[in-house]
């Protein structure tokens, strides 16, 4: 059961200090200050936005099957705790390298592309060239015709060039044998049909669930195996054109950056944007968590960040509120700096 | 006079029309108003495609159901027609906006009924010249059909002005009743009927009657690994089909799920692989069969009660498409058909909804919003908001009983196919006011049938099997067999 796995280390990592509502929102890849921040407090990058379309149902049902299996006791006020059973749990957890934060769902527009390619590749080649594609989306439609001209498909030469890209991005990737299965499955051509995730999970012998999980995170690790060394891949490079996320700033999040890094203060931006303090700070804590360059320090002084590092570590919690008895004197602005820094301030 | 089996044969390949097309055709050609009752697999889009090859203008056609929009577009794109598009809620605003623009280039527009209604659309319309309008589905503008769409009647309106083009409205299922308000409500004149039987004298009629539902499941198991598909098995929900295919994977059977609430992927690979042959079964809901074009599908077993004969019939009418005996067998067991009735009236407005509609009203908020607060489902409120906006409350609460009542009936003519000690074939012609021609042999249950004489044993031959290993497989697909 790997997705019952995903969500006992997502609520390891939560530290018992988040609703069990947080990892829904985080797996969905809910766009609100909370959850962007508990991505960056906690370090939970990998996981962000893997499940868009997981509806509360689902996952109501996945939570109370932890709850069955004695993994997690939910609290009245709705926080949680973890036993034991989690913790042996997390240890024979097998590692799937999602990289959420930076795909977000886009991984599903890369394999339309590639699915559109093959199975017209693959309908050329049989001399068949009228069929029903496979991929409805207009845009995706007009981008496979777009790619095909350009590559000069009718020269009949791209199928092996194609293959030759696959067969290498795939050996160098650190994708499971199943995972790279299932993609396959997945692809349909001339007088081949891809298989249902129903049927791939009697071939299989896993549930549905977590097929779709290994094969979000094949995707992933996928598509940056094909960025890395763009230039041998050149016709998967055109496929991930535009897929992995430049600017993981929400839109809001991005005009406050902006005004900042020009040089405009907290207040100042707030008074441009009409918008309330607290919101501009969630802005600049966002910031703060993608940007590498970002000055803590310009809020905290260096010695205040130690002292918050010291106390998560003596009191082993990341909760604002705790932390803030340790050293009353910070505001909850300037905790959230920090955490959101976290290890890399240390460093 | 223009001679229409070369045109037939120029832009479509087939030497012959079916019957009815010629009749359609013609009248279409003339500028006549036409109703045509053309049963399923009959080729009812011939009988606007061709006219649009002889007319130099654009035909219009207005269509329900945007899955079945898009089928029909890729069928034409793949027949190398690039002047189609189709008009709905799929396109973003660009797309949308560039459409519209460009309408008048196009031969074959597609419409959704919504988007017919808006503004700049009818704007663009009435700024071209149209050399057709055809309505397909056209029972949905009754509220007796069985698919009622409340957008479908005001499509009446928008379309009826004095110099509009001849207007084609095509069915495959319709009582007289329904005929009637198709004429009427679009505001047809002079117009031409082409009534075919409703008969498909090639599917024979068999039931079944149990005691238990679990029976019908042990049956339908024996049934399906000793007799050949392919074959559709409908039932009433999602889990069911999942739950019965899972039943039949175990017994060696090549069989999927299929439901609207499926994978947009997984739906396409299921009836890609049921029209080449790789499974022999699919379980489904009702969500399947428009737009599967698969002529030689031998059986489909109902394995409940169906809530309208109309429904029955259409769904019976994916057997035989190539005029081969095929089999339909009706499965009962008893109380079916409380749960077919409490099926039919579930997703319908009750008075409680009428109530809070009117709260909503009051409150000066989007009735609308009932949708996203999760009172009632979008199919329910249409038919709601509509009759809110004919009629006073207590009419529509009046309104809506009586159509739950209606409903009701309909599962009990259905039932009048098990009950019957007669013809099943001829009370099914009789229910769409026709009469029964001829019996053919092995007719029905009723009349007496050998379910051996039309389909033939299971062999035991080893299907294609799936390339499981990755690297085969996509050398396959890109460089074939080579």
């Amino acid at each position: 059961m790997i997705f019952q796995q995903i969500l006992i280390h997502i609520f390891h990592k939560l530290n018992q200090e988040r609703t069990i509502s947080a990892p829904f929102h985080l797996l969905r890849g809910k766009r609100s200050g909370q959850t962007i921040q508990d991505v960056g407090i906690y370090h939970l990058h990998k996981y962000f936005g893997i499940l868009p379309k997981l509806s509360r149902n689902k996952y109501d049902k996945e939570l109370s099957a932890l709850i069955e299996d004695q993994y997690l006791i939910v609290k009245e006020d709705g926080f949680y705790q973890l036993t034991k059973n989690a913790t042996e749990k997390i240890k024979e957890m097998q590692n799937l390298p999602f990289d959420g934060w930076h795909y977000r769902g886009n991984e599903h527009i890369f394999f339309s592309r590639l699915s559109l390619i093959i199975q017209t590749l693959s309908h050329q080649k049989a001399g068949q060239m009228s069929f029903i594609p496979i991929q409805k989306d207009e845009q995706v439609q007009q981008w496979g015709k777009n790619f095909l001209k350009v590559n000069h498909y009718q020269d009949g030469q791209l199928q092996q060039k194609l293959l030759d890209e696959l067969y290498e991005s795939l050996e160098k990737s650190t994708i499971e044998e199943v995972g790279k299965n299932i993609l396959g499955l997945r692809l349909s051509g001339y007088e081949m049909a891809g298989l249902t995730w129903q049927q791939i999970s009697v071939h299989e012998k896993l549930n549905e669930m977590d097929l779709q999980l290994i094969y979000i995170a094949s995707l992933h690790a996928w598509i940056n195996v094909i960025l890395l060394q763009s230039d041998q891949f050149q016709l998967l490079n055109q496929m991930v054109e535009n897929i992995r996320i430049k600017n993981p700033l929400t839109g809001s999040a991005f005009q406050s950056a902006e005004l900042f890094n020009n040089g405009h203060s907290i207040e100042q931006i707030s008074k441009i944007r009409g918008l309330k303090m607290s919101t501009i700070e969630d802005h600049i804590v966002e910031l703060a968590m993608n940007e590498p360059q970002f000055n803590v320090e310009q809020f905290v002084p260096s010695e205040d960040i130690k002292k918050i590092l010291t106390a998560v570590d003596d009191y082993s919690t990341r909760k604002l509120k705790v932390l803030h008895e340790v050293v009353p004197h910070l505001s909850y602005f300037q905790l959230r700096l920090v955490l959101a820094r976290g290890e890399r301030v240390e460093a | 006079m223009l001679k229409l089996e070369s045109v037939l044969n120029q832009f479509f390949g087939y030497s012959d029309f079916r019957p009815g097309q010629k009749e359609v055709i013609e009248s279409v050609l003339k500028g006549q108003d036409v109703i045509a009752l053309l049963p399923t697999g009959m080729g009812k889009s011939l009988c606007y495609q061709l006219p649009g090859y002889v007319f130099n203008q654009p035909v219009l056609i207005i269509s329900p159901l945007l899955s079945l929009m898009q089928d029909q577009v890729d069928q034409m794109k793949q027949f190398k027609e690039k002047r189609v598009v189709a008009l709905n809620s799929f396109l973003n605003p660009d797309q949308k906006r560039a459409t519209i623009h460009n309408l008048h280039n196009y031969r074959f527009i597609f419409i959704s009924p919504e988007m017919l209604l808006q503004e700049q659309v009818q704007h663009k319309l009435n700024s071209m010249q149209l050399s057709l309008i055809v309505v397909d589905e056209a029972h949905c503008i009754s509220q007796w059909g069985f698919d009622f769409r409340p957008d479908y009647l005001r499509i009446g309106e928008v379309i009826a002005k004095e110099d509009r083009p001849p207007i084609l409205a095509l069915s495959a299922t319709a009582t007289e009743k329904v005929l009637g308000d198709i004429e009427s409500y679009l505001k047809m004149k002079n117009t031409f009927k082409f009534i075919h039987s409703v008969d498909r004298p090639n599917i024979h009629l068999g039931k079944m009657l149990f005691q238990a539902r679990e029976d019908k499941i042990d049956w339908m198991i024996d049934h399906v690994t000793q007799t050949a598909g392919p074959g559709i098995i409908y039932t009433t929900s999602r889990s069911k089909t999942e739950s019965l295919s899972g039943r039949l994977l175990q017994s060696g059977i090549a069989c999927a799920a299929y439901h609207g609430g499926m994978d947009p992927l997984d739906r396409q690979f299921i009836q890609q692989q049921f029209i080449d042959g790789t499974l022999e079964w699919i379980v489904a809901t009702n969500a399947f069969g428009m737009g599967v074009h698969k002529q030689n599908v031998r059986q489909v077993i109902h394995e409940s009660l169906p809530s309208n004969m109309a429904n029955y019939m259409q769904e019976i009418g994916r057997a035989g498409r190539d005029g081969e005996d095929s089999l339909a067998i009706l499965l009962y067991a008893e109380g079916d058909e409380e749960l077919a009735k409490f099926i039919g009236i579930d997703d319908y407005p009750v008075d409680a909804h009428v109530d809070s509609y009117i709260g909503y009203r009051a409150r000066k908020e989007q009735p609308a919003s009932m949708i996203h607060n999760g009172e009632i489902s979008e199919t329910a409120f249409r038919v709601l908001d509509y009759w809110m906006q004919q009629l006073p409350p207590e009419g529509v609460k009046q309104q809506l009983t009586s159509m739950k009542y209606a409903k009701m009936r309909a599962v009990e003519e259905v039932m009048g196919l098990i009950d019957t000690n007669t013809c099943m074939r001829e009370k099914l012609v009789h229910y769409f006011g026709q009469t029964l021609e001829n019996r053919p042999n092995d007719c029905c249950q009723c009349c007496g049938i050998d379910y051996k004489n039309i389909i033939l044993l299971r062999d035991n031959i080893s299907r294609q099997s799936f390339h499981l290993n990755w690297e085969e497989r996509i050398k396959k697909l890109l460089l074939g067999n080579s």
